[in-house]
């Protein structure tokens, strides 16, 4: 394959059929698209670029600013075709709740508006919310913005009518599936395709996947918030059902760990969404005793690497590493007891002062705070780094005294016990901490 | 009938208790009249109790401030003057208030002065020894004169802070649009004002600084919080000690019970503004959002009345998310460069803490049509503001006792809830509202959790209507002692003075 253009690797994904022992489905073949194999990694591409295909020459005599609504893939592939035109790219959304897809879309050369918060105390005089300031600065007389609109736009269903509905309806040899199963975001993909299948075969059923109301998955809008999408009608789908996080991530650890699909959540929410309505129809097919076999498609519309803090935050254990060697937090609070030798501000002072040979005085606290103000002589290594420090060892030699101090004791007291069952035989901890001594009115010195 | 779209009200002891002693709710209501406030004292120090939990949980010194505006009452404020002066105060926002506050055994340094102030109330607060939060350049300039002008002593000052967007932006590497604030001076103006400070030295001290954001996100306070640190750090390499960082309010209330109920409220509303699913509001209200083409615009202006977290839970979320530049939780941030906290959450001090009243006059159908049915209330919008703060929760239904019950009127059933204007548009909530039964002339309709705004922050003496008197109740074994507000003292039972 030898291309002028990486837009012209856009489409023509692979329909790939997943094993009957992984979802257990006896009458049905269930085929995953794998949009994730697209250039910039996603379904959205195919969007991307038919929405901004047209206009993108005259934005660039322009000067013009690309700008979406999107915390996500569209804003990942609108941000490479910006970029791969002269153009600058402008990504509006509401806080970004993936902190990968962020710094990806800050290295791809975004900019990027983030939306305040919901009001606490209701101003019944605040007419304007943050997305009507949007659409007024867009309109405002010296804009200089391509607004793709991929919410209201029909050249995203178009992208998917022209190219990934056909691409299904030939792969499976000129039929339309018996189900097709999409994830609901700006309602594109499924719309678009729902109509090419729906022209090939009038019986093709059509279910639409939002998010659980309480949960959040990536791409995928709940049922309150599909109302907001232009593209959204409800009439193109025979069904509507929720899937809650925990299925997008259950369905994502099966597709990738049993069918080899490095798929986002949003793909493991469509698997486990196809699955759960299928297996009801299965069943069904199966008492009725009938032949032949049917089809159904699901999307996989993204991959799963921007989606590890995502996974981290719900399913730590997924993630999970064994316990660390020389770990603070592994200490009992009665080993704390037993092992850290503490001190108050007084005897620390002295000891400072007259010991020999002299303590090494380490503050465990961030260096900001170290900046501001500490013990004279001492050295600062906070908590974090101290932690994987020792992790490699002791960090002091047997016969250097050492007093740790933090805020009020209490950490310090946890490393010096850690200090002392490693084996140092003098550590001890600043009892009450910073606030004690400087509450006391020993000297704090910044320099 | 569809199945009833509930909002159930959380409730929490003593206010479930309360609830259930209708004969001694009816007979308050007969004696003072409808509408009829009613609060707890006693509960707001369990509020305080649950806020100084997290404090300590974090390690953290400071006081907690009831921000008095939420609700005006005496007694809510006198049960706090005796709790443990380190642990509580109040935030005063207007001369009256300050006086209140006085009046009720507050001494002077366990107040903070905050909000637009006039001359008058910068002097009592100077006069009197209060702390003073202040608003902007000016504001200090007017309290120094004033100081001078009048021989008063030095007072102790924190600084408001806004416009926290420079450094979110820089911290997060995107440009963060922040919620505009009329109160508090522009962060990036701090030099000046620091400067000031220092030639007023003679005036004012400076304790600490302080904001507050009008928003429930997180990561915007963590931007603010942690900007604080840095200008107290810069405080002090100018040679100043201030001790304490003011966080504000705006730590939510929880007021229905059940997730289940108020996700399916919402997406039935935004369904029926749609048209999809029968009208749910008065004359098709739609709280903001609108039908554009069949397609769903606005945005609801709705609390968010279930909460997962909120109150105590949310000041424990903030203090252990990353601040945004360091990485380091902001209790630890915190804790590390030695500043104590101080907060004044209003709504959230006061949950739980009281219900308000109404008198059901009678029951009918509206004219039109529709067939709707309207309860008459003896309370009226400003008497209980849940509309005015978008706060969508239920009436609890306490029947007069002893009424003969009606099999007619079994089952739930959707109301209207007017009130006692002469105006159209006097609803105490423009949504249809599902009671278990249909109630009659003489029940009362009991709104719980009203303490925080929703009270008597917009009650007023329209049309001559009388405006709900408050009671403070105690519990008293198996039974309830009441007193009206301004005869509630913490050391008083009825009677006279526990001996």
């Amino acid at each position: 394959m030898r291309y002028d253009s990486i837009t012209e690797a856009i489409g023509n994904t692979p329909l790939v059929r997943i094993d009957p022992a992984v979802h257990g489905l006896s009458h049905i073949d269930l085929y995953a698209k794998l949009e994730m194999l697209n250039p910039f990694g996603s379904v959205k591409d195919r969007a991307a670029w038919n929405m901004a295909r047209p206009a993108l020459a005259s934005a660039a005599e322009r000067g013009e600013t690309v700008v979406e609504l999107s915390s996500g893939n569209t804003a990942k592939a609108l941000a490479l075709l910006a970029g791969m035109h002269g153009l600058k790219f402008k990504s509006v959304t509401n806080r970004m709740r993936v902190p990968e897809i962020k710094e990806l879309l800050l290295l791809l050369g975004a900019e990027i508006e983030e939306l305040p918060g919901q009001s606490e105390c209701l101003d019944p005089t605040d007419t304007d919310d943050p997305l009507t300031r949007f659409h007024q600065a867009l309109a405002g007389p010296e804009n200089a913005y391509l607004h793709t609109d991929q919410y209201f736009n029909p050249r995203n269903t178009e992208a998917h009518a022209t190219g990934t509905g056909p691409e299904i309806v030939k792969d499976l040899d000129g039929r339309a599936p018996d189900w097709f199963i999409a994830c609901v975001g700006t309602a594109g993909s499924s719309t678009g395709v729902a109509r090419v299948l729906r022209e090939q075969d009038p019986g093709v059923r059509v279910v639409g996947l939002v998010a659980h109301k309480s949960d959040f998955i990536p791409g995928i809008r709940t049922i309150d918030e599909v109302h907001q999408v232009g593209l959204f009608d409800p009439a193109t789908y025979d069904t509507i059902e929720s899937v809650t996080a925990g299925e997008a991530i259950d369905g994502m650890l099966t597709l990738i760990r049993r069918c080899g699909l490095l798929a986002g959540p949003t793909g493991g929410a469509a698997y486990e969404g196809a699955v759960r309505h299928l297996r009801t129809v299965d069943a069904e097919l199966a008492e009725a005793g009938a032949a032949e076999r049917r089809t159904a498609v699901f999307i996989v519309c993204d991959r799963a690497e921007s989606y590890l803090s995502y996974v981290r935050q719900r399913r730590p254990e997924l993630l999970g590493r064994p316990p660390r060697k020389n770990s603070a937090a592994a200490l009992s609070d009665a080993e704390v007891r037993q092992l850290a030798t503490v001190i108050g501000t007084a005897d620390a002072r002295r000891w400072i002062e007259d010991g020999r040979p002299r303590p090494l005085v380490v503050d465990l606290r961030g260096p900001h705070a170290y900046a501001v103000l500490h013990i004279d002589g001492s050295v600062n290594i906070a908590d974090e780094l101290f932690e994987e420090l020792l992790r490699g060892g002791l960090p002091f030699s047997k016969r250097q005294p050492v007093l740790l101090a933090c805020p009020i004791g209490e950490k310090s007291a946890r490393y010096a016990a850690l200090l002392t069952r490693m084996g140092h035989p003098d550590v001890r901890s600043l009892s009450g901490g910073i606030v004690a001594w400087r509450d006391a009115g020993a000297p704090l010195v910044r320099d | 009938m569809r199945a009833p779209l509930y909002l159930q009200p959380r409730l929490e002891p003593p206010l479930d208790s309360l609830l259930a002693a209708a004969p001694f709710l009816h007979s308050l209501a007969d004696a003072l009249g409808s509408p009829l406030n009613v609060l707890v004292p006693d509960r707001i120090v369990e509020n305080v109790a649950a806020f100084r939990g997290v404090y300590r949980e974090h390690h953290l010194t400071g006081r907690v401030y009831f921000a008095h505006k939420a609700n005006q009452a005496s007694s809510l404020a006198r049960r706090l003057t005796a709790t443990a002066p380190a642990a509580a105060g109040i935030d005063v926002a207007s001369l009256s208030e300050l006086r209140h506050a006085l009046e009720c055994g507050f001494t002077s340094d366990r107040i903070m002065a905050t909000g637009p102030k006039d001359p008058e109330f910068l002097w009592l607060a100077a006069r009197t020894g209060a702390s003073v939060n202040i608003d902007s350049r000016a504001e200090l300039d007017q309290l120094a004169g004033l100081i001078r002008q009048y021989d008063l002593p030095r007072t102790d000052v924190l600084l408001r802070l806004s416009e926290f967007e420079a450094s979110a932006s820089a911290a997060s590497g995107t440009r963060v649009l922040f919620r505009r604030s009329r109160f508090g001076s522009p962060v990036r103006e701090v030099d000046a004002l620091l400067d000031a400070v220092e030639r007023h030295g003679d005036a004012v001290r400076l304790t600490g600084v302080a904001y507050h954001l009008d928003t429930t996100g997180v990561a915007e306070k963590a931007v603010a919080l942690e900007s604080c640190v840095t200008v107290m750090d810069e405080c002090r390499a100018r040679g100043m000690d201030p001790r304490v960082i003011d966080i504000g309010g705006g730590f939510g209330v929880g007021y229905v019970a059940d997730a289940g109920q108020w996700e399916r409220y919402t997406t039935e509303l935004a369904e029926a503004v749609l048209g999809t699913s029968p009208a749910m509001t008065w004359r098709g209200h739609g709280y903001g959002w609108r039908n554009e083409g069949g397609t769903l615009r606005g945005a609801p202006a709705l609390y968010p009345a279930h909460r997962p977290t909120a109150g105590p839970g949310y000041l424990d979320e903030l203090l252990a998310h990353p601040a945004p530049t360091s990485g380091r939780p902001l209790a630890t941030l915190l804790l590390e460069h030695l500043y104590g906290l101080a907060c004044e959450p209003g709504r959230a001090l006061v949950d739980q803490c009281g219900l308000s009243l109404a008198r059901v006059l009678d029951v009918r159908r509206t004219g039109q049509d529709s067939g709707d049915l309207l309860v008459r209330l003896g309370m009226n919008a400003g008497d209980v503001s849940l509309e005015e703060h978008g706060v969508l929760v239920d009436p609890v239904l306490v029947p007069r006792p002893g009424a003969r019950s009606d099999a007619d009127d079994d089952g739930p059933v959707g109301v209207y809830l007017a009130g006692n204007l002469c105006l159209e548009a006097d609803l105490i909530t423009r949504r249809k509202v599902f009671l278990p039964r249909l109630p009659r002339a003489g029940d009362l309709l009991a709104f719980a959790n009203t303490a925080g705004y929703a009270m008597d922050f917009h009650a007023h003496h329209a049309q001559r209507q009388p405006v709900a008197r408050t009671v403070a109740v105690t519990r008293d074994g198996d039974s309830w002692r009441w007193c009206l507000d301004e005869e509630y003292w913490p050391i008083t039972g009825v009677g006279g003075p526990f001996s």
